[in-house]
């Protein structure tokens, strides 16, 4: 978390970091108040809280309680619970604060970099969308209202059709600037593409199936996965034919990334070796 | 460099067939030398930006439509290609430049094209290193791209399309959006690629005065789908977007034409014509005060505290350069603009105060962004509505749109409109509404010469029923042409009110052309000139 607040860039998707604070937040106290109301474990011992029990009658079976001693072992298993919900939710938002999508597309393999594109333009487009929302609110005001479903258009109407041509001028921009050339492949090249993406697919699939299956026998589903792994990147060295493109801006290796990278990898080592749990 | 043999292009109607009545561009033939710097010119609508698109391949791939005949550049035959196929040969820079980066550093903007091309490094970095000497870029190269000004912002644009070696360089209206420093700083370097580098350049534009006088040639987009080309001299008779300069030729029968200041200027001085005083409306009632108007964003002070009487029977212009305060002070005075102390008092009282219908009747405001008030679903429907909303009977709006932008097909959808046209739609819709006071906010974009006189005399006819108008721009011709009054705006605060002769004439900063031709005192607009 401070790793991310100190190296967050200042920019619209830094700012994020917040809003995906609270929303851990939420889920954490949601969570909490959910097994109060919700008591289901009857035990008298370590009272946390004496709360007068309410009791429905549904009309069959037992009837259902509400409220009513909280001990404070349910307690501390929602809090867990809440934590680890959220736990997700804030790497997920902390990414996404770290990582500058536009940087994100250089360092992409080239044959994804038609769908990485597509993807930071998306990314991109949100901000503006809420930008370009504000600005036609405050000109609708100008015009005028007509009442019911004509004013939702009215905001609506011009806000897509902004985002629509915000996005298709800057791909004419991209497109008069070269984006979209294609490299010459040799019919061999893209047999061998095919076959390891085939081989990748297959032996992801079967490996991630062994993990969940039989967690035991770790020496296989960990080979699979690795040479799934390996096939992966071979796939992707052979369609991104080199010649097509440049990379003339080479991001340096920062004392930031290097903290990002060892902090981030010493979480996954003790996750998995369970020196936390 | 460029060649086009019967070049045609034209829209589909929207069942896919071809618009064939009346196509974009019909057997057109040009030739273009290497370095060559050409202006091309036409009324509003007429299809400047579509020809340009088709030199480059955006027309037909981006805008949909049928391109036939034959297109050479650089010797080859490249009808019918996609964009990238032309990068290496051609650049393009269009109006608004931030909607057009890819990237958000200037570098990286400016070497995109040479990555997408596979130029090799070591050639990158020296093309990065003499483009950006020349831009006068060097020491932005690490700056983010959205904190630059609008005239940076264009170069870095122009850089970006010059990178991978192109020799043809296309500009969509590159400075419609720049004030006057902006602008000449993207002309002298347009001028200098072409003189310099031998980079053949094609301009689009409308704000034409100051471009005329650089240019080698000029081709004309007439609309109907002819286009032509000739000197600059020759390619004026059509009035409909010739240039003050042009005009003051034509009316004191100059053969052949001025096209330089300089020009007219040793042609005015053998034979000055007689001129008389511009006369200003004085001012009519008091419509609109301001007190301690202050806007701020953030730390940042866009308006100083203002205290400013507005007047009926009289058009106000506000000028100043871009990021000077204008576009916020007139949306504080509108109301519905973010203000951080002060009021505004009407008639009717402070239109913050006032529910957004009732607003309307007290100020109304036409927008930089006009396309952001129309979201109907053809013209007819936006100029009914306006008929109904306004409560004048019926036509009155399609009347007035008519006088502004001419006979157009009611069933168009207004975002098919050109942008002289969205503009020309809004103002009509907007004026209808008859409110005492009316801000136009940079209200000439993209509109041509004629529209602009269509809408000084709409404006005029609006001040003669003693209404109150403001008016942010640029244009100074414009200003000219119609204001009684002229505040300028720096860094938020009004440093000059006064009567127009003295922001607009001789030696002035904000000098009109006519002005910088005549260097006589008190002349700067034609219809001073009474020979």
């Amino acid at each position: 978390m401070l790793v991310v607040w100190v190296c967050r860039e200042d920019a619209p998707w830094s700012k994020s970091i917040k809003f995906y604070l609270l929303l851990g937040s939420i889920v954490v106290t949601l969570r909490v108040i959910f097994r109060i109301v919700f008591n289901l474990a009857d035990s008298k011992t370590d009272a946390f809280l004496n709360l007068p029990s309410i009791s429905i009658n549904l009309g069959f079976g037992n009837s259902f309680h509400l409220l009513g001693t909280v001990s404070n072992l349910s307690i501390q298993a929602a809090l867990v619970d809440g934590c680890r919900l959220a736990a997700i939710i804030l790497s997920i938002g902390m990414a996404n604060s770290l990582a500058n999508p536009r940087k994100l597309l250089r360092a992409t393999p080239g044959a994804l970099y038609e769908i990485a594109t597509a993807i930071s333009i998306a990314i991109n487009l949100a901000p503006q969308i809420i930008s370009s929302l504000k600005q036609v609110r405050r000109a609708r005001g100008l015009r005028g209202h007509s009442k019911g479903t004509k004013s939702l258009t009215g905001i609506v109407i011009p806000v897509l059709e902004d985002a629509i041509e915000q996005s298709m001028q800057l791909a004419a921009s991209m497109s008069a600037r070269g984006f979209g050339r294609k490299g010459k492949r040799t019919r061999f090249q893209m047999l061998v593409a095919r076959l390891s993406t085939f081989l990748t697919l297959t032996l992801l699939t079967v490996g991630i199936a062994l993990l969940l299956f039989s967690p035991t026998d770790q020496f296989i589903y960990l080979a699979v996965i690795l040479s799934g792994l390996v096939f992966a990147g071979i796939t992707l060295k052979v369609s991104s034919t080199k010649s097509t493109r440049t990379n003339f801006i080479v991001q340096r290796w920062q004392l930031a990334d290097a903290v990002v990278i060892v902090t981030g990898g010493l979480i996954l080592f003790s996750a998995f070796t369970g020196v936390l749990a | 460099m460029i060649e086009t043999r019967n070049l045609c292009f034209s829209y589909l109607n929207s069942d896919g067939k071809q618009k064939s009545e009346n196509p974009q561009l019909n057997r057109v033939n040009l030739k273009i030398s290497a370095g060559e710097f050409v202006l091309v010119c036409g009324p509003t609508g007429s299809g400047k930006s579509t020809f340009l698109k088709t030199l480059n391949g955006l027309a037909p791939s981006f805008t949909g439509g049928v391109i036939t005949g034959e297109l050479l550049i650089d010797g080859r035959n490249l009808i019918g290609s996609e964009p990238y196929e032309f990068s290496h040969l051609v650049g393009y820079v269009n109006q608004q430049p931030e909607g057009a980066f890819v990237a958000d550093i200037v570098l990286d903007e400016i070497v995109y094209g040479a990555e997408q091309l596979a130029v090799n490094k070591e050639k990158i970095a020296k093309d990065v290193d003499r483009l950006s000497k020349l831009m006068g870029l060097d020491m932005l190269l690490d700056k983010p791209v959205a904190t630059l000004s609008g005239g940076q912002q264009q170069r870095v644009a122009i850089a970006a399309a010059l990178i991978a070696g192109a020799k043809v360089l296309l500009l969509d209206e590159p400075t419609s959006a720049l004030d006057l420093q902006g602008a000449s700083e993207v002309l002298n370097l347009l001028r200098q690629l072409s003189q310099e580098e031998g980079v053949t350049v094609l301009l689009a534009e409308h704000r034409i005065s100051r471009v005329i006088g650089v240019v080698d040639s000029v081709i004309v987009v007439h609309g109907d789908g002819s286009v032509t080309q000739g000197k600059p001299a020759e390619q004026f008779n059509d009035s409909r977007f010739a240039p003050p300069i042009i005009e003051l030729g034509q009316k004191l029968g100059w053969k052949p034409l001025a096209i330089t200041n300089q020009e007219a200027n040793s042609l005015w001085r053998q034979a000055p014509a007689k001129y008389s005083e511009k006369l200003v409306n004085p001012p009519g009632e008091l419509a609109l005060k301001t007190s301690a108007l202050e806007v701020r964003f953030g730390s940042v002070i866009a308006v100083q505290p203002t205290e400013l009487n507005l007047y009926g029977n009289q058009i106000t212009a506000l000028m100043g350069e871009n990021g000077s305060g204008k576009t916020s002070l007139c949306w504080a005075i509108q109301g519905s603009g973010p203000r951080y102390v002060g009021t505004v008092n009407t008639l009717s009282g402070d239109p913050k105060e006032l529910s957004v219908q009732d607003r309307i009747g007290v100020v109304t405001m036409v927008p930089q962004r006009a396309s952001d008030l129309l979201f109907l679903h053809s013209l007819a429907d936006e100029l009914q509505e306006s008929d109904i909303f306004a409560k004048v009977p019926s036509g009155t709006t399609a009347t007035l749109f008519q006088k502004l932008a001419g006979r157009i097909d009611t069933s168009t959808h207004p975002r098919d409109l050109s942008a002289g046209q969205q503009l020309a739609l809004v103002l009509s819709l907007q004026l209808v509404k008859n409110a005492p006071v009316l801000i136009l906010d940079e209200p000439t974009r993209g509109l041509d010469y004629s529209a602009k006189r269509a809408l000084a005399a709409q404006l005029n006819a609006l001040r003669s029923s003693d209404r109150c108008v403001l008016l942010a721009t640029h244009d100074i011709e414009f200003v000219a042409m119609v204001a009684d009054r002229v505040l300028v705006l720096k860094e938020g605060q009004i440093v000059a009110d006064t009567i127009p002769v003295n922001v607009l004439g001789a030696g002035c900063e904000l000098a009109s052309q006519i002005s910088e031709i005549t260097n006589e005192p008190g002349l700067f607009t034609i219809e001073q000139v009474t020979n």
